[in-house]
């Protein structure tokens, strides 16, 4: 080969690629009308079933509907979404109450406007042979966590409350590794797996998983899932802000009407996620994604929330704040707030 | 140019029966697959071990039947960061190593800088990247540019100091400037040398770009395997695996390729 | 420096462009691990145009360092060298043409471009360079190994290669650091031969430093001896043979008045 043709065809190869993907690799055009701003919404995680309402809403056109071209976006890292909602980055994002807690009483500017899951959907997941089926059963076990300080905070509330000696039950970090830690017998029980998740999956599976909710072991309620915003932005963004959650509350009844409309645009939009889970988690989810009766979609109750901060201060999780006042808001919920 | 023919005496190749010789090989690779292969087909289908844990190989060959598009899909994704990162690395990592190689102080200080990047863990990274490049392929390229960055730019600059200093006092006894010793010998003669680099980056190559679609991707492997994991879908996982080492295999044998058809004097054993 | 390349290859360095040589007093010394090295002390030496000169001496005498004095890759720390009349360092290195010890012909480069790597060192493109250097592997009896890779050749081969590397760029001062080291006995009776045959089609002053006080004899019209570290130098000997040799190399080296001057140089060597 000759001594040019050496150096070009590394060079033509590399650059064709290089040329397809940049092809490739472009976004998909907007097919938003050209009146709709730019809305970015970030994930807690990756896509499933707790996020079909938005699906749902944005298949039914609903946020076109109200002039918002909504990105989803994954996070890059568990921190991530409280982190750039407070950096003005996206406008908005989901995350944890426990989590927006604790970001208020480091003083970080954001603040919840909406539940996306009303209750916990933490649990404590164990296998038949384990012989689990009350927290009392844990004494003498090993319980796998994920390493995050206030589910290890849970776990001690779980035992003091089933007055089982915390010295009799250990606690091992598994970090993401829960479902599978479980299955390979390296512990008798996990916390953190999220009933409507782990726990529909190993159902499936045929494992028969005892689940014993968080809330039912002694652990003050919570909003397991919350939509987040930049405090400071608030009075800018309130308008779009609650257009959001107008389009939410409606894409929820559409999902509840008709599940399928928000799973086959989850599963569309994420072909790698397993139907099968999906669907059944979507199904026993659907009660926690809509409002509690009387109540407006996304509605959180501040007595809770206080109780809450409570439980946390005596867990030593948070030092400044006393109440929940400054992390949420009611104001932006669909029929709520002044001038309506 | 004139034809090329010759009164060279050439030593001459060993031969045998071709297929023989392939055959000779590559048996010894392919028993202990084979014995890989057997080994874990037992362990999958002991009573002890969940089959949510471990795949058998036959769950693995069924997932890519019924996954095969969702698969192919994903590792085209996944094979585009890995090539563009790669060249990206290739291109920067030859330059900076040349320019540390022109000038001194640049290498004093740029060196050291070079080798502590290494020790900054991945995952920290990731999240940097997709801050400063945003969503799309950037983190990714951005991981796996970074990942082979390092063999590539120590290879090549060890290649150009390795010259032998009477060739190059030759050269500059000849009346050749700084660039042409640059062009005319070093970069030559550096070639061998970054095909080594080159090696070790291909086969890394894969492991960035996988990092970077866990931080945060709407496609890849990584992303399927991530994602695979979490939902118990372990044949997923490992056929995820599996087109994972065969690209990075693939990648190093493409070297490999490369490197037969740039570097033709290594084969007969010339050294400088 | 492009006149000087210009010459038509085909006829060889008239003697008005071939270079004197002088060195006076020349010292160098160096600063090594055991503390400062003389290596040289003391050198006068004179090449007359197209005058060849052997220098031999024993293993670190400095042969080597006195060849990279002369063609300027080092500055004398005593005394004055001047080549074509130049005492500036570049301008010495512009007029000699240094062949060193190993032949470093680049493995990727066929024979023909090893030997045209020298012209583009100079700037001149890769094509015109060619042009230049086929001639010379004509006359040389060289031309069917033009595209021959180093690792193709033998030995003898490549040193052959490599002179004409040396001789292209049409330099007038030819400094030779033990062209034959490497060789075997046999091989490096042959090249010698060629060397003498290639120096008579295409004359230099020469400088040829090496071990073989035979070879030295052989090719030279007068031999250098030099002592051991520091340097100087001890004898003087006149061949007083024609140059090229009118009888070939076997019977050259046997006769009486050969070995007469062989025997003096080894004397002189044993101080």
């Amino acid at each position: 080969m000759t001594r040019l043709a050496r150096i070009a065809l590394p060079t033509l190869v590399l650059t064709a690629l290089a040329l397809g993907v940049g092809a490739c690799g472009e976004k998909k055009d907007d097919l938003a009308p050209e009146s709709a701003e730019k809305f970015v919404l970030m994930l807690d995680f990756f896509p499933n079933a707790d996020h079909a309402g938005i699906y749902a809403a944005q298949a039914k056109g609903y946020f076109e509907d109200v002039g918002l071209d909504v990105e989803i976006r994954q996070p890059p890292d568990p921190a991530a979404p409280i982190k750039q909602v407070a950096a003005g980055q996206v406008d908005l994002a989901i995350s944890y109450e426990p989590e927006v807690l604790q970001a208020r009483d480091r003083d970080v500017r954001i603040v919840s406007i909406g539940a996306l899951v009303r209750e916990p959907l933490t649990s404590i997941q164990s296998l038949p042979s384990a012989d689990i089926k009350t927290p009392a059963d844990l004494a003498g076990k090993t319980v796998g966590t994920a390493g995050i300080p206030y589910q290890s905070a849970y776990l001690q509330t779980v035992l003091d409350k089933a007055r089982v000696n915390p010295d009799k039950v250990k606690e091992r970090n598994v970090g993401f590794n829960l479902a599978s830690s479980l299955l390979a017998k390296k512990v008798d029980a996990t916390l953190g797996g999220f009933w409507n998740y782990e726990g529909v999956q190993l159902q499936q599976e045929g494992r028969d998983p005892q689940i014993i909710k968080i809330q039912d072991a002694g652990v003050p309620t919570y909003n397991e899932l919350v939509f987040v915003a930049n405090a400071d932005a608030l009075d800018r963004e309130g308008g779009r802000l609650r257009a959001f959650l107008g389009a939410m509350s409606r894409g929820t009844l559409a999902l509840e009407r008709n599940p399928d409309t928000g799973i086959d645009a989850l599963l569309k939009a994420n072909k790698d996620l397993d139907p099968k889970l999906q669907r059944e988690s979507v199904k026993v989810t659907l009660p926690l994604l809509l409002p509690a009766k009387g109540r407006p979609y996304g509605y959180q109750d501040p007595r809770e929330w206080d109780a809450f901060v409570s439980w946390m201060r005596e867990n030593r999780l948070v030092k400044t704040i006393t109440t929940a006042e400054s992390a949420l808001t009611n104001d932006l919920l669909p029929g709520e707030g002044p001038g309506k | 140019m004139r034809p090329y023919r010759a009164n060279i005496k050439r030593r001459p190749a060993p031969r045998g029966d071709f297929s023989m010789t392939i055959l000779k090989r590559y048996l010894p690779a392919a028993a202990l697959l084979a014995l890989a292969l057997v080994a874990w087909w037992w362990i999958a289908s002991l009573e002890a071990v969940d089959d949510l844990l471990v795949a058998s190989p036959g769950e693995v060959l069924g997932a890519f039947g019924d996954d095969h598009e969702l698969l192919l899909e994903q590792s085209w994704v996944t094979l585009q960061e890995v090539l563009l990162g790669l060249a990206i690395a290739v291109v920067a990592g030859v330059g900076a190593a040349v320019a540390m190689h022109l000038v001194s102080p640049l290498r004093d200080a740029a060196y050291p800088l070079l080798v502590a990047s290494q020790a900054i863990p991945i995952f920290v990274l990731a999240p940097l990247f997709v801050l400063a490049f945003g969503f799309g392929i950037g983190p990714k390229l951005a991981m796996v540019a970074l990942i082979c960055f390092f063999p590539v730019t120590v290879a090549m600059l060890s290649g150009l100091d390795s010259v032998d200093r009477e060739l190059l006092r030759l050269t500059r006894s000849l009346g050749a400037s700084r660039l042409r010793v640059l062009r005319l010998v070093e970069l030559p003669a550096s070639l061998p040398q970054l095909f080594s680099g080159l090696r070790i980056a291909a086969t890394v190559s894969v492991i960035g770009a996988v990092f970077g679609e866990v931080a945060g991707a709407d496609a890849g492997l990584g992303r399927l395997i991530f994602l695979g994991n979490n939902q118990l879908q372990t044949p997923r996982v490992y056929a995820g695996v599996v087109i994972l080492t065969v690209m990075a295999v693939g990648l190093f044998a493409l070297v490999a390729l490369l490197e037969r058809l740039a570097v033709p004097w290594k084969r007969q054993g010339g050294t400088i | 420096m492009q006149t000087k390349l210009e010459a038509p290859l085909t006829e060889p360095l008239s003697l008005d462009r071939q270079a004197t040589v002088a060195l006076t007093g020349a010292g160098r010394s160096y600063r090594s691990r055991a503390g400062e090295v003389e290596a040289l002390r003391g050198v006068d030496l004179e090449l007359g145009p197209g005058e060849l000169v052997g220098v031999v001496g024993p293993s670190g005498c400095g042969k080597s360092t006195l060849l990279e004095l002369v063609c300027g890759l080092q500055q004398p720390d005593a005394g004055e060298i001047v080549v074509a009349g130049e005492h500036a360092a570049g301008a010495r290195l512009e007029n000699c043409a240094y062949m060193p010890q190993r032949d470093l012909l680049l493995p990727w480069r066929s024979a023909l471009d090893n030997a045209a790597l020298a012209l583009q060192c100079a700037g001149i493109p890769r094509a015109r360079a060619r042009l230049r250097a086929r001639p010379l592997f004509e006359r040389f009896g060289l031309a069917q190994f033009e595209r021959a890779r180093p690792a193709e050749l033998s030995g003898g081969m490549r040193q052959r290669v490599a002179f004409l590397r040396t001789l292209l760029p049409r330099r007038p001062v030819l400094l030779l650091d033990e062209p034959f080291a490497s060789l075997d006995s046999i091989t490096r009776a042959e090249m010698q031969e060629w060397l003498a045959a290639a120096l008579r089609d295409e004359p230099r002053t020469t400088l040829l430093v090496t071990h073989d006080v035979e070879e030295a004899l052989y090719l030279a019209d007068r031999v250098v001896v030099m002592s051991a570290r520091p340097g100087r130098i001890v004898a003087e000997l006149t061949v007083p043979f024609e140059r090229p040799r009118p009888r070939p190399r076997n019977e050259t080296v046997t006769d009486p008045e050969f070995a007469r001057l062989r025997r003096a140089a080894l004397e002189a060597l044993a101080q």
